[in-house]
This record gives structure tokens, C-alpha cells and sequence, in this order.
């Protein structure tokens, strides 16, 4: 019995106390980067490790939920859509205020959406294209929109939205807007955002520091602002092994972007966390579906059922095994990871070598058929992808040859259509379809990702579902987009990978989201 | 008086060099496949925001204009400034520079540290076994990739013992020395297998010559011989390799930034090609060409002070 209350008594004391007393707080966190950050402002940040980084230093008035599921609250603590749709008005939270303590105001949330939609600004002002003013009453912000938009309470929770200080960013030498902006980065100081951290620190290509804010408005568990780190150190290590040795010997308490290759390896040290966020990021390869090449030559590629029989003989198990150890999943969305919104579950093309064998033959391709895969140089994966593909496909009658180009050929090569078929990959921003869609799938944006596929009642359903309220109709939209493009096959479909983030076991708390942006707010260094 | 002259001659000669350079340099960028205004908006961009980055960098004027402008504005000190860095490509340049040549200096310096010794000892006792060993052993180290050496020094010197940090380049002099050494040891040790080959060689035809048996043969001092008539004869051709070495110590720093997370020059440059940086890869290109230019002239004239004949050429 006094075993009992005494263990009671003790329950009790360590709930009430857990809380404070549990939660570590302090230190720095030294986090090995891939590749430097160039410019972390909201509106110019067009490449992954600069928009991955917004979150830390920048709020959104909205936010995706741990899941990635639903919208929830940020920076407003409230928000609502009107019955048609044209109106979305939100709640500001009240105190808030940037992390140099200046008060976050009804203007500064003008004033950064104003500039996230200016189309002279930044690459993602059509994000906003639907919203024709934004005005302010006190704490209530008003969207208005041009026309109804399903995916607006999205794109307010995505980091291009973010609310920066009206005040700081008008005071910054510069005679443009981007000009300000890069001065406001260079100098490394806090005032400019109200995140869970300020930039205190930089490096150019070698290193970064973020500082805590102590003026951030989200609590921790102990009831105290976020984020519980005092710092974070980023260095930037381009070299998967260095940066691999980095976290062995010690010197850093994480890695991003292990190599699938090392990930049991590093499962497997009782000092590591081997960690692998599900993401959204999707390995595919565009097929060119146009009728003569590039160089004016017959393409058999045009033919979907030479498209569907290199789907079908290509094992997608087998590719993960070899190039992922296992760490993925074959794409069963035509568009878009299975993470994503409005992912549809097929069976995707499985491995069926005597379809791929039926259909080739249907098609008439002769033994020896030359198709030529581009790949990136230097990239350990596509030489996996191309040597497997290559042993695939050759009882279909398809001679697969490699041409090795860098990342900034192989883009210039997809917008010419200067190739059968090449290597890509893809991470949504956007907590919502549209976006990946758009971009694999509707050729007035890019060609239906430079494949040349075209198709009116994809793009049809495409802009119809822009303007769709209804969540089952959009739904059934896009399970319609999804189910005309597997049948066209204009990709290859491959896999579904996870962000392989290596942690020291004193780390807790940190999390890369399905989106790619990096969470720090909540991550512990025990000392 | 002659000196000054022969430096002045050696100056003048490098503006034409430069400027071939600069040529060859705007050609051979605009040459690469892949787009700038790509590299810079990504693969998303649109094409007309693609269109109006081209437009903005002066990409859609003649060739000729692109290349007066990038010449008029180098000779008056500006390289342009950085497309992926948003920021002048003379203080992204003089920011890296000390990184670089530390390494650079460091590297060099270990190498005649390890093979000037050993070339000794090799001809000293050519055909023994302490020059077998001396000889296989560099072998071994010249028939390596860089990029391997380098990961295994990182791997047990750094990872395992933990005496060197894996990454970086430190603060302050002594905190470069702990961090560059495992760098300027990779490099150093394919630098002084060349060195120490071509050293050893020379020793072994200088103890031969005439003069040395002669000397010798009046019996001065061993120590003496081999400081005042063994070294110095058998430097010149060495200090000749030592200047090219530099040449491609310096396109070596390419992998070896990458592989030690050393921000200097090479990994700059690497990063420049990939993004398509064309002020930036125009303007590290001019720097190394700077940088062997002055290597060179002062290799030749140290050879003229070991060799007075080197200054009649």
C-alpha cells in the first residue's frame, strides 16, 4: 500500500514537474548541408537547400500539418473560406513580433503577400495568381480572390507566403527589391523574419549559423518559446563520404542526403540515428513521346506501346533494391508520391515481361532498336539505373545506350527535346497536387515535362480542377488526370524515395518534412 | 640592373598570355552545354522567366559585345559579379584566395619536406634497399587517384584516431595547420613522389659529375659537397618541376576541396561549372592563370640564381 502511494505520489510529482525539468534546452546542433543555402528570402528562394530553409527563418500565416494532410493555423490563429470561395479571411495572432523584437503588424503581412505576388518579383508569384487583393482590419486579414481557388489555403502555407518585416526590408541598401534582399542575407542579422530562428552567421558555400529567437511565438513543451536549440552550425560538405566521416568521427551531430548505399551501414553504428522521412520526392525518367526526335530521325518512343512495354519491363523492385538497398517504394501515383493529396493507388505498370514482350512485338520494334538514356555524370545512381535498365530491356529488342550530361545540360536538353529518355527526380513544394501535376502533366507549362505529351481532356480536367470547390469532384479529377497519364505512359515510373537523414544519438526532435523543408524548432542536442 | 630587365621582359610577356586566356575562356564557357539562366531559375522556371534572366545578364547580345564588355571591364578591375553567388566576383575570389593558397603553400612545403630528404637518401644508396623501399613506396602513392588517398587519410587519421577534423579549413594559422594538413598531406604525397623521383635522379648524375669527384678528390667535407655543388646542381631541374607541379597543384585543388569540405578556389570552381557561373569561371580561370603565370616567373628566377647562364636566356 505505501509502496503504491508512494509510487503514486512520485507519479504525480514527475507529471507535474516533466515538463520543465525534462525538456533540455540549449546548445548548438552542427548539421552537415549538401549544398549552401544562396538566398534564403521567401519570394526568391527557387532552389531546395535555400526553400528548405525558409521555415527555420521565416513564419507563414498558414501551415501543413505534421502529416501533411490538412492546413492548420500559423502566424493566424484562425482562418476561414467563404461559400463561393472568393474569400479567404484570416485571424493574425496578436503579440506577435520579428526575432529582433520589433512587433509583427496587418502591414508587414500586406506587404510580403503583396511582394509574393508581384510577377516582376520571385519565379512563384503564379502561385498567387487567383488572388486579386489583400487588405487588412486590425488583426483580420482578407484574401481576396479573382475566382474561386481550392488550392489557396495551400499556397498560404507555403514558404514563398512567408511574412517578412516591412520596416527591415525597406530600411536595406539596394536600389531593387532583390538587391535588398541579398544585402538583408549577406549581412547575417535578425530582424527580418519571426521564425524560431534568426540567420547569425554566414559563409558563403562554407557556412551558416541560425541563432534562436526568443521573441518566436510557438511554444515548447515546457511552456517556454521555441525553439530549444540556442544555435545551429550548418557546414556544407558536398562530398557524401566527408560528410558521412564528419558525423562518425563526431565533429557534426547530422547528415542530410546519405547515400541509400550507406544507410544500412550506418543503421548499424550504435552511435547513429539512421533516420528516412517519408517524402514526396519521386525518381521518374520523361519519356520524348514526339513523332521524330530532335535530329529529325523516326522515334519509337512515340508509340505509346513501346512506352507501356519498357514500363512493364522495367522491375521496380529490382531498381530499388539496387540503387536504394531497399529504402523506397515503387510509384503507384502516376503524378505525385503516394504522399501527396490526391494520390491515387494503381498498380503502376508491375513487372510483366510477357505484356512488354506483347506489346513491343504489336508495335513492330525490329531487334536492335537504339534508344538512348541520359543520365547524370558522375551520379552513382543513374550508372545503377542505366546497367539495370539496360539488361531490362535488351529481350524487348531495345539497344540501350548511355549519354552521361551534367544537371545543367540535362535541363537544357529536356526544354529542347534533345533526348529519347532521361533521368529526374522531383519534391513537391506545394502541400497540395496541383503543382506536380501541372508540371508532368500540362503541356502549356512545360511541355508535360518536356516530354511533348499532350492530351485536351488532361489538360482540360487540369484547369477545370483550378477552380474546383468540391473537394470529391476535384478528387474525381484527379484521379481521372491520373488514370489518362498512366495509360499514356509519357514517364517512366519508378520509385518513391525517403529523405535519409543520419542523426547522432544525442539528437531528438529534428524532422525533414515530406515537403523537404528542414524542422529544427523542436530538435534537443543532449550534452 | 640585367635582372630588373629580364623581370620587366617576363611581365610584359604574360599580358599576351592573359589576354589569350580571356579568349579561350569566354569561348570555351559559352562552348558548354546547358544553360546559365537554367542553372540559376532551376528546371521549373517558365520559359519567358527563363527569357528575362537571359535578357537581364546580357546573354542575347553578340558574342563580340559580351566579350568587349567582359574585357573592358577586366582590364578596369571588375569581373562581374557572381550569377549563383549575387555578389562581385572579386570578393568572392579574394575571400577564398588566402584558403587556397595556404593549401597551396602548405602542400608544396610538405612535399620537398618528404622528398628532398629521401631523394638523398635514395641516391645516396642507389640500388640498396633503403632506395627500393623509398621508390616503391612513392610508386605506390603516384599510381593512386587523389580523391583515394584522400578518404583514406580522412578515414583513420581523422574518423578513427581523431588527431585531424575530417572537414574545414580552421581559423588562425596554427587552426589552417590542423585543418589543412590531411588536404595538403594528400596532395603533398603525389607532388613529392614526382619530386622526389626527378630529385633523386639528378643527385645520382651530379655525384657522377666531373666538379663533385674533383671536389672530392681535394677532399673537402661530405656535408660541404653535397650542400654547395650536389643540391644546388641538382635543384635546377627539380625547381623546374616544382613550378609545374604548382600548375597542377592548383587544377588538383578541384578534388581535393571537394573531397576535405575546404572552402577555397577548386570547390568554387566546381560549384561555378556546375551552376553555369560564367563571371565566376571566367574570373577563377584568370585568377589561376594569374597565379601559375606568377609561379612560373618566379621559378625562372630562382633557376637564375642557382644558375647564373638562366639569365642570358
Amino acid at each position: 500500500m505505501t509502496r503504491t502511494l508512494m509510487a503514486a505520489v512520485l507519479a504525480a510529482t514527475t507529471a507535474l514537474v516533466t515538463p520543465a525539468m525534462a525538456q533540455e534546452r540549449g546548445g548548438t546542433m552542427n548539421f552537415a548541408r549538401y549544398d549552401g543555402s544562396r538566398l534564403i528570402d521567401p519570394i526568391y528562394a527557387d532552389r531546395n537547400p535555400d526553400i528548405w530553409m525558409v521555415g527555420s527563418l521565416f513564419d507563414t500565416l498558414l501551415r501543413s500539418s505534421d502529416d501533411g494532410k490538412s492546413i492548420v493555423g500559423g502566424l493566424a490563429e484562425s482562418f476561414e473560406v467563404s461559400e463561393d470561395g472568393k474569400t479567404v479571411t484570416l485571424m493574425l495572432q496578436s503579440g506577435l513580433k520579428f526575432a529582433d523584437g520589433s512587433a509583427l503588424e496587418a502591414d508587414d503581412v500586406l506587404f510580403s503577400l503583396d511582394r509574393a505576388r508581384n510577377g516582376d518579383l520571385g519565379p512563384w508569384s503564379g502561385m498567387l495568381g487567383s488572388v486579386s487583393d489583400v487588405t487588412a482590419d486590425g488583426q483580420a486579414i482578407t484574401v481576396s480572390l479573382s475566382q474561386p481557388d481550392p488550392t489557396i489555403l495551400s499556397m498560404l502555407a507555403t514558404f514563398n507566403t512567408s511574412i517578412v518585416n516591412k520596416e527591415v526590408f525597406e530600411a536595406a541598401e539596394g536600389a531593387t527589391d532583390q538587391d535588398k534582399s541579398a544585402a538583408i542575407f549577406a549581412s547575417a542579422s535578425a530582424g527580418v523574419g519571426s521564425g524560431a530562428f534568426y540567420m547569425c552567421g554566414f559563409e558563403q558555400g562554407a557556412a551558416m549559423d541560425f541563432c534562436a529567437n526568443e521573441h518566436h511565438w510557438e511554444m515548447g513543451a515546457d511552456g517556454k518559446p521555441l525553439p530549444y536549440l540556442d544555435k545551429i552550425h550548418f557546414e556544407i560538405i558536398p562530398d557524401d563520404a566527408t560528410r558521412i566521416l564528419k558525423l562518425q568521427a563526431g565533429e557534426v551531430d547530422a547528415v542530410e542526403f546519405v547515400p541509400f548505399s550507406r544507410v544500412a551501414e550506418l543503421d548499424a553504428d550504435p552511435a547513429i540515428n539512421m533516420n528516412l522521412y517519408p517524402s514526396t520526392r519521386i525518381i521518374y525518367s520523361p519519356i520524348n513521346t514526339r513523332e521524330t526526335r530532335a535530329d529529325g530521325s523516326a522515334n519509337p518512343l512515340n508509340d505509346v506501346r513501346v512506352r507501356q512495354a519498357v514500363n512493364y519491363a522495367t522491375n521496380k523492385d529490382a531498381l530499388i533494391g539496387l540503387v536504394l538497398q531497399g529504402a523506397g517504394q515503387p510509384m503507384t501515383a502516376p503524378l505525385m508520391s503516394s504522399s501527396t493529396r490526391l494520390a491515387s493507388k494503381l498498380d503502376l505498370y508491375s513487372y510483366d515481361m510477357d505484356k512488354a514482350m506483347a506489346l513491343v512485338k504489336e508495335a513492330g520494334i525490329e531487334a536492335g532498336t537504339k534508344v538512348t538514356l541520359t543520365t547524370l555524370a558522375g551520379s552513382s545512381d543513374d550508372a545503377t539505373i542505366f546497367a539495370a535498365l539496360q539488361q531490362m530491356w535488351a529481350p524487348l529488342g531495345i539497344e540501350l545506350v548511355v549519354e552521361q550530361v551534367d544537371g545543367a545540360t540535362r535541363g537544357a536538353k529536356n526544354r529542347s527535346g534533345e533526348f529519347d529518355i532521361h533521368t529526374y527526380g522531383w519534391v513537391d513544394d506545394v502541400n497540395d497536387p496541383s503543382q506536380v501535376t501541372g508540371w508532368l502533366g500540362y503541356s502549356p507549362v512545360r511541355n508535360a515535362v518536356g516530354t511533348g505529351w499532350e492530351s485536351d481532356k488532361f489538360n482540360a480536367l487540369f484547369e477545370a480542377s483550378g477552380t474546383e470547390m468540391d473537394q470529391a469532384a476535384r478528387a474525381q479529377q484527379y484521379a481521372d488526370m491520373q488514370k489518362i497519364y498512366a495509360d499514356a505512359a509519357p514517364l517512366l515510373f519508378m520509385y518513391e524515395t525517403p529523405f535519409a537523414v543520419a542523426v547522432s544519438t544525442a539528437v531528438e526532435g529534428y524532422v525533414q518534412t515530406p515537403l523537404g523543408a528542414n524542422i529544427f524548432s523542436r530538435a534537443t542536442v543532449s550534452k | 640592373m640585367a635582372g630588373l630587365q629580364y623581370v620587366l621582359k617576363r611581365l610584359a610577356l604574360m599580358i599576351p598570355t592573359f589576354v589569350l586566356v580571356m579568349i579561350i575562356i569566354f569561348l570555351l564557357v559559352r562552348l558548354l552545354p546547358g544553360d546559365p539562366a537554367i542553372a540559376i531559375a532551376g528546371d521549373k522556371a517558365s520559359d519567358a522567366d527563363l527569357a528575362a534572366i537571359r535578357e537581364k545578364l546580357g546573354l542575347n547580345d553578340p558574342l563580340l559585345v559580351q566579350f568587349w564588355l567582359f574585357f573592358t571591364n577586366t582590364l578596369q578591375g571588375d569581373l562581374g559579379r557572381s550569377i549563383m553567388m549575387r555578389t562581385s566576383v572579386s570578393d568572392v575570389i579574394i575571400d577564398r584566395l588566402p584558403t587556397t593558397g595556404f593549401l597551396a603553400l602548405f602542400a608544396v612545403s610538405l612535399s620537398l619536406l618528404i622528398a628532398g630528404p629521401l631523394a638523398f637518401v635514395a641516391a645516396l644508396n642507389r640500388g640498396k634497399w633503403p632506395d627500393t623501399v623509398i621508390r616503391t613506396v612513392f610508386q605506390v602513392g603516384l599510381s593512386m587517384p587523389v580523391f583515394y588517398i584522400g578518404l583514406i587519410l580522412l578515414t583513420f587519421l581523422a574518423a578513427k584516431l581523431r588527431w585531424f577534423p575530417v572537414g574545414g579549413s580552421g581559423d588562425g594559422f596554427w587552426g589552417q595547420m590542423h585543418y589543412l594538413f590531411l588536404p595538403a598531406m594528400t596532395v603533398a604525397l603525389y607532388t613529392s613522389a614526382i619530386i622526389m623521383r626527378n630529385l633523386r635522379a639528378a643527385i645520382i648524375e651530379v655525384l657522377d659529375a666531373e666538379y663533385v669527384q674533383f671536389a672530392r678528390a681535394k677532399g673537402l667535407p661530405n656535408r660541404l659537397i653535397l650542400g654547395r655543388h650536389v643540391l644546388r646542381n641538382a635543384l635546377i631541374s627539380t625547381i623546374t618541376l616544382l613550378g609545374l607541379s604548382i600548375g597542377n597543384l592548383m587544377s588538383g585543388t578541384l578534388v581535393t576541396e571537394t573531397v576535405f569540405a575546404v572552402p577555397g578556389l577548386g570547390r568554387l570552381m566546381l560549384e561555378a561549372i556546375f551552376a553555369r557561373d560564367y563571371p565566376l569561371i571566367q574570373g577563377l580561370t584568370l585568377t589561376f592563370a594569374i597565379l601559375v603565370s606568377i609561379v612560373f616567373l618566379l621559378t625562372d628566377l630562382f633557376q637564375s640564381l642557382l644558375d647564373p647562364r638562366m639569365r642570358l636566356t
